[in-house]
């Protein structure tokens, strides 16, 4: 997704402005003119510069014919935004339901998913999965000792 | 020399050598992969890191990277799509000679003055860190403002893109940098409350979302574009290579050269090394016209920068604790968690770490002759690897990774959010390295900067007051000068035609 530059810009400069403002709320140093908020204001401030001009940059664009929005090709194949929203989407559900389910069964239904979805071979991709999952459980949770969550195989690990 | 002895003690040890060994079979592996590059698999590295002892940390980053970039050359000649941004200049050359039949003489060449390019990189980086360290050590808040200060700027200086977008992303990266407990005062900045961001935007997790998962969110759009294998018998790698040394010896040492002077830059790596020493290559040619046509002499330039600029990468990051590329920015992050502030006094406090990074160094770049031959050899089941099964593999990787980080969901989250950020940004001409820059300078730069202010009592001529504060202070300037003005004709320049 490739958005003209004048979108950009404005979403840094509305960025900027919004973050100025709750600079605000910091307190000062007792009898120092240079507090928390000098930095970050120093800084919006330049972030406000670099949009206007790239609002700038996309109005000239967009007056010789640049588009708003210009979509890349695979956005127009459905199954294409399927794989790109399946990948975010893997993420998030290990985020929302790992903790209570655990590592091992949502890794493996992610990488089944995305396997079979990606067109590997149902056996090929059953046993990759099934694999990989426990090679990186013990590389991770039993060589690193990473507390990797255990969910509903806590009595069992 | 006690530091040293001790230093190579600590490296011989059969455990860090596994180490070595393993991480050069994976950087071999994800250079050769197309799509995959060498700050990934450092990326990728750093939760493994994380739980070693500090030698074989460092030896494990050393080794992927100093393979990956190699690696990189190898599809770049068989497929035309280079496995490292470190391999673009030159790909199209490689591809020619594979075309003309001359695959096995390229890749011999790419391996040979790689180990090379880079022993002369770690040469200097042998000489020239102690020697910038001693003159650092008398460094105040105001140098080390201005060393920041320039490091960012080289860093969109030498990006290929446009400079404005370069300036962008990197106050961005800096304003990400001030979520969490500032660095004066200790209030809290931008948390929302929430006592996980009040640690501040974790680092690892961030890289492993920008340029890992960013990556695979391109990869999985296009997954099913089938890469072709030039069907090509390699034979005898090193045939004719000695007699390429002896014509182009020249562009060797100039490529060389450059590399570690540009790869010493704070912010510009391998890549721009690679690209600016073809360009020269092509410009300084007895034959120019060849170029294009499959013509070894810019592939020897390019090939000895982008390994020897590795090397020269870590001048800065030690001596100052600057980072010379995305690379160095995570091996930064690596020192920081080890207990080692990179920076003059890791030379003085930590010796046998400093040399035992020379001395992985050197056998990095030796190990790469027998495991890059045998890379080489072995390329066409490498590039077979499907990448409907590598890509979600991979995924699962940097979710334990940036899990690892935190041990916590926070990690994942950092690096889903980064990740769909980074996307964004590339997709609209933002380049990710300045970010991560400003991620990982920030701290230093606002600390210093807050620092000076205070010193000073906000008077900005303090700031050029001391010799080599001065110095930096107007050489920064005069970079933001001649950036601007480079800008402005630039600007003249796209305007004339209408």
């Amino acid at each position: 997704m490739r958005a003209n530059d004048a979108i950009n810009g404005l979403i840094l400069i509305l960025l900027s402005v919004a973050m100025i403002a709750m600079t605000s709320t910091f307190p000062a140093f007792p009898g120092q003119p240079y507090g928390p908020s000098l930095f970050p204001r120093v800084l919006g401030t330049l972030l406000i510069m670099c949009g206007v001009l790239l609002v700038w940059r996309g109005l000239a664009a967009r007056r010789s014919g640049a588009g708003w929005v210009e979509m890349a090709p695979w956005t127009r194949q459905p199954w294409r935004v399927v794989s790109f929203f399946l990948m975010l989407g893997s993420l998030l559900l290990y985020i929302l339901v790992g903790d209570a389910i655990g590592f091992i069964p949502v890794a493996i239904v992610i990488l089944l998913a995305l396997f079979l979805w990606f067109g590997v071979r149902p056996l090929s991709a059953v046993v990759t999965a099934v694999v990989a999952t426990f090679a990186i459980h013990w590389f991770f949770a039993t060589l690193l000792r990473v507390p990797l969550p255990r969910g509903v195989l806590d009595a069992i690990l | 020399m006690d530091a040293f002895v001790t230093a190579a003690g600590l490296v011989l040890d059969p455990n860090v050598l596994w180490v070595i060994v393993a991480s050069a079979a994976f950087g071999m592996f994800v250079g050769a992969m197309p799509g995959l590059t060498a700050t990934m698999a450092t990326a990728l590295l750093v939760p493994v890191t994380f739980f070693m002892d500090p030698v074989p940390a460092l030896g494990a980053i050393v080794t992927a990277t100093a393979m990956a970039i190699f690696a990189g050359d190898i599809p770049a000649a068989m497929l035309r799509i280079p496995g490292t941004p470190a391999s673009a200049a030159y790909t199209d050359e490689s591809y020619a000679m594979s075309k003309k039949g001359e695959l096995d003489l390229n890749l011999g060449v790419n391996l040979v003055f790689s180990v090379l390019g880079g022993m002369i990189g770690v040469a200097l980086l042998i000489v020239c860190a102690p020697v910038l360290a001693e003159a650092a050590i008398n460094f105040s808040s105001f140098e080390y403002f201005w060393l920041a200060l320039l490091g960012l700027t080289c860093a969109i200086f030498m990006t290929t893109g446009d400079p404005l977008k370069g300036v962008t992303s990197l106050i961005f990266g800096l304003l990400i940098n001030c979520i969490g407990i500032d660095p004066t005062a200790g209030h809290p900045r931008f948390t929302f409350g929430s006592v996980e961001l009040l640690q501040g935007i974790s680092f690892i997790p961030a890289m492993i979302g920008m340029f890992a998962l960013s990556e695979l969110l391109r990869g999985a759009v296009s997954v099913d574009e089938r890469n072709v294998v030039l069907a090509q018998k390699i034979g005898n790698i090193f045939h004719g290579v000695w007699s390429v040394l002896k014509k182009y010896w020249f562009n060797f040492l100039r490529g060389s050269a450059l590399g570690v002077a540009i790869g010493a830059l704070p912010g510009a790596g391998a890549d721009i090394a690679a690209w600016i020493s073809f360009a020269i290559s092509k410009r300084f040619s007895k034959t120019p016209e060849k170029f294009g046509t499959g013509h070894i002499e810019g592939i020897v330039d390019a090939t000895s920068a982008n390994n020897s600029a590795l090397a020269a990468a870590w001048i800065p990051a030690l001596v100052f604790g600057i980072p010379g590329d995305s690379i160095t920015a995570i091996v930064i992050g690596v020192l920081y968690m080890k207990g080692m502030n990179p920076g003059p006094t890791v030379f003085l406090q930590n010796p046998q770490f400093i040399y035992a990074v020379f001395i992985i160094f050197v056998l990095a770049n030796l190990l790469m002759l027998p495991l890059g031959w045998a890379a080489i050899k072995s390329a066409k089941q490498i590039l077979r690897v499907p990448r409907n099964v590598l890509l979600p593999i991979i995924l699962l990787f940097c979710l334990v990774g940036s899990y690892a980080m935190t041990n916590s969901f926070y990690g994942v989250l950092i690096m889903l959010v980064l990740g769909i950020i980074g996307w964004l940004m590339e997709e609209n001409g933002f380049p990710i390295a300045p970010a991560i820059l400003g991620l990982v300078l920030g701290e230093m730069l606002e600390q210093n900067f807050m620092t000076s202010m205070i010193k000073a009592d906000g008077n900005a001529l303090v700031f050029f007051e001391r010799p080599i504060a001065g110095v930096l202070g107007v050489i920064t300037v005069a970079v933001w000068g001649l950036m601007l003005w480079r800008g402005f004709m630039g600007r003249k320049a796209t305007l004339a035609p209408t």
